[in-house]
């Protein structure tokens, strides 16, 4: 379906509650089950749907996006003819500032061109935060059944599933069966038995509407995003439906939510739900050499990416790239990412290494699987349990 | 810039002692050490070494070869100022352009070379596991003044009759070349390294086309008439870990050696890497019931069973009860339950089904070819 849409991620999201991992980057770039970044799954499915380019959205800086995307020629989004990766930095969003002021101009008009140079037909917008893997296709071929002006996609979650002050929001159905949307609403004020249809904050809409509602945002200084366009759709009595996904969904809102789906992945079901489908999860490869387990090595239900080398006990972990595990050293239900250094001796449970941490001989840390212990980039970890930023 | 070095890399050569191996794709494409192929250590040290035109000559069955080589990006050469070329026979006017030989693939190709107009030209095979930092040696061919150096290895004496070897004098000029020599004069073994002066073997190359004097191989033609006509030929001696792999054995032992973490190849160093084309699959996923000894794993495989002293590629599945011993697995292979796999090496995408036994021995490893099923149900039982 070559050049039929164009995809805005909107890439400014809540990441407060994800320090210290947000601290140097946006939730898109936060690295997931041992070679992946958030931003491979809204990617992967605008590569499976052969989408041609796509408009980023961000604020802050964008180094570690920047340098895991490059060119967007993992995800295919490189082609001289139509293709191009477009980044607009230091976008300031209302929920991302304190004070109140307006939207830069050039907001709306960055969105504009995007959508009106490129020769689609409609316009997908969608986020990273809420870990699924989405076929564009299939919501195209149901909007198109139900010759729908915007379809959002939903799943049908109990409260419980997200955390207690959550920022995202619920469809509210007219009737499941037709799908059609009557209202949106927060999911704070529910009940925490009520189970709900989570706003997925992916959308297809036709390019005239988003047009339409681009000139509309820029009048009442509005963001744009899902929650606002189905509010917009709703005022203007357009008609717009709902799209249900039953795949693998974990909400990222907290350093809880991103340990469990973390720790998901350590289930097979889930682990194949979300990988093992017809539609694949790509990445950008980088070159590396096996994982080197030695004698001493001891693994039960763990999973690992390439150039590491172990030589200690590790169990219902996550291990990234270029890692190293010393001998006696014992990990267990944690997440370790890229080039951090496990030294002989040291007992980890219940932790998350962001990248580049450097845990010392003797070291012991125990956090819960309720509130895992966070090591933040570059940190050190001394004997004593005392850690140190890098 | 001028070019100033073109690197070919021969890899067009079947490799009929890898048996069943290569029976679908060519040598230089064989899989070695769970996350490379054997050309990857040609063309890692082209690009280490700071060659950035290189040809890759395919012939017999491209296919792997050329989609694993593609523009070169793997080995970052591809970029604008020259990059990976894949080279392939062709019919022209003169007729069919196939290779006779090694020399007779590079006269082949004379188009390409002249496009690039380079003053060197670096031959290597795509067949070997080294590390070699080939400006070195051109440092030394230009220092030299020489019109060929060719790279030597000190073999052990009672091995030297199984390759070419060359006779040098005190300063290191070639005087004498025998190939596989009953009593050899000399242990320094041809490895298959040629770096020429262009502008000089081109005559060579044009001459013996016009005079119907054969040159089609460097080493039983080129060589030997360099050295009739006294041009200045010099040995580069390497030293180094350098393997041929050719044969079954050579290559299992190859891998069983690559294993080692203290290897002298060293594949973690940042300095030096081994690049390949690596491709887009998931973690690696050790179950409960894995257990994983002395081994190299890849992204991709799924283990449930056990693993020692072995070398898994990418996206391998081993099942429950099974145990891999002493083996090297190519990629895209799948392992049932209960199965044993011992001194033996599993071709890519191979299966082998529940309950099965296939343990070799050093002398005789056990193999399983490229796409192969073995074990299942049979109409014998």
């Amino acid at each position: 379906m070559r050049n039929k849409i164009a995809p805005i991620l909107n890439l400014v999201e809540y990441e407060d509650k994800l320090k210290p991992l947000t601290d140097r980057r946006p939730v898109a770039s936060l690295p997931f089950a041992c070679r992946y970044r958030l931003i491979d799954f809204p990617f992967s499915s605008l590569y499976n749907c052969e989408a041609e380019s796509a408009a980023l959205f961000i604020s802050g800086s964008g180094h570690s996006l920047y340098d895991h995307i490059r060119s967007g020629s993992a995800w295919g989004l490189d082609s001289s003819v139509g293709g191009g990766v477009f980044t607009h930095s230091q976008v300031k969003l209302k929920s991302n500032r304190s004070a109140e002021t307006k939207h830069d101009p050039f907001y709306y008009e960055d969105h504009y061109n995007y959508v009106t140079k490129t020769k689609a037909d409609y316009v997908v917008m969608m986020g990273s935060s809420l870990l699924s893997n989405i076929q564009i296709q299939s919501l195209l071929q149901f909007h198109n059944d139900k010759n729908s002006e915007v379809t959002v996609v939903y799943k049908k979650v109990g409260r419980s599933e997200l955390i207690e002050d959550t920022v995202h929001s619920a469809l509210i159905l007219n009737n499941e069966n037709s799908g059609e949307i009557e209202a949106v609403k927060d999911i704070v004020s529910m009940d925490k038995d009520d189970s709900l249809y989570l706003n997925m904050e992916t959308m297809i809409i036709e390019k005239k509407t988003f047009l339409d509602y681009l000139h509309q945002a820029k009048a009442d200084d509005l963001d744009i995003n899902v929650g606002n366009f189905i509010q917009y759709t709703l005022d203007m009595g357009l008609l717009i439906f709902g799209y249900e996904y039953t795949g693998y969904l974990k909400a990222i809102e907290d350093i809880k939510s991103y340990y469990d789906a973390n720790m998901d992945m350590l289930d097979e079901d889930n682990f194949n739900a979300l990988f093992y489908r017809a539609d694949p999860v790509r990445t950008r490869s980088k070159n590396s050499a096996p994982t080197y387990y030695g004698e001493t090595a001891v693994i039960e239900n763990a999973q690992f990416a390439n150039d590491c080398e172990i030589f200690g006990t590790v169990k219902n972990s996550l291990v990234f790239r270029k890692v190293s595990v010393g001998e006696n050293a014992h990990v267990e239900s944690s997440i370790i990412m890229q080039d951090s250094v496990i030294e002989e001796d040291t007992y980890l449970k219940h932790v998350i290494l962001d990248k580049h941490v450097y845990v010392k001989k003797g070291a012991r840390l125990e956090g819960t699987a309720e509130k895992p212990i966070v090591i933040a980039k570059n940190g050190v970890v001394y004997a004593k349990g005392e850690s140190k930023e890098g | 810039m001028k070019t100033e070095t073109v690197a070919m890399i021969l890899a067009g050569g079947q490799g009929s002692r890898l048996g069943k191996l290569t029976k679908q794709i060519a040598k230089p494409a064989v899989p070695f050490g769970g996350n490379y192929r054997i050309i990857d250590f040609a063309l890692s040290n082209c690009a280490n070494s700071g060659f950035n035109d290189v040809a890759v000559v395919t012939q017999y069955q491209p296919l792997v070869l050329n989609r694993h080589v593609g523009n070169g990006s793997s080995w970052g050469l591809n970029r604008h100022n020259g990059g990976a070329t894949i080279l392939q026979p062709y019919s022209s006017v003169d007729g069919e352009k196939f290779f006779k030989g090694t020399a007779h693939a590079v006269y082949q190709n004379i188009d390409y070379i002249n496009q690039k107009d380079p003053e060197f030209v670096v031959i290597l095979s795509g067949d070997h596991i080294y590390k070699m930092d080939y400006e070195k040696m051109l440092d030394y061919h230009k220092k030299q003044g020489a019109s060929l150096t060719v790279g030597v290895i000190p073999v052990p004496w009672e091995e030297a009759s199984r390759f070419g070897v060359m006779n040098t004098d005190k300063t290191d000029r070639i005087i004498e070349f025998q190939e596989k020599p009953e009593n050899p004069k000399s242990n320094l073994a041809s490895m298959g390294i040629y770096i020429f002066t262009w502008a000089r073997l081109k005559q060579y190359l044009a001459d013996s086309q016009s005079k119907s004097r054969h040159m089609d191989d460097f080493g039983h033609d080129v060589l030997p008439a360099y050295l009739r006509n006294s041009e200045s030929i010099f040995a580069y001696s390497f030293e180094g870990y350098w393997k041929d792999v050719g044969t079954i054995e050579s290559l299992w032992s190859a891998n069983m050696e690559f294993i080692d973490p203290n290897h002298e190849l060293n594949i973690r160093d940042r300095d030096w890497r081994v690049y390949s084309k690596n491709p887009n699959t998931t973690p690696q996923f050790l179950t409960e019931t894995a257990k994983v000894e002395n081994s190299m794993i890849t992204d991709g495989c799924y283990i449930a069973g056990e693993v020692n002293h072995s070398i898994l590629s990418h996206n391998v599945k081993v099942g429950k009860n099974s145990v891999i011993k002493d083996s090297f697995i190519m990629p895209n292979a799948v392992i049932g339950e209960n199965v044993t796999v011992e001194k033996a090496i599993v071709g890519e995408g191979a299966r082998i089904y529940d309950d099965t036994e296939l343990i070799g021995t050093e002398k005789e490893i056990s193999v399983v070819g490229y796409g192969e099923e073995v074990g299942g149900y049979s109409d014998e039982k």
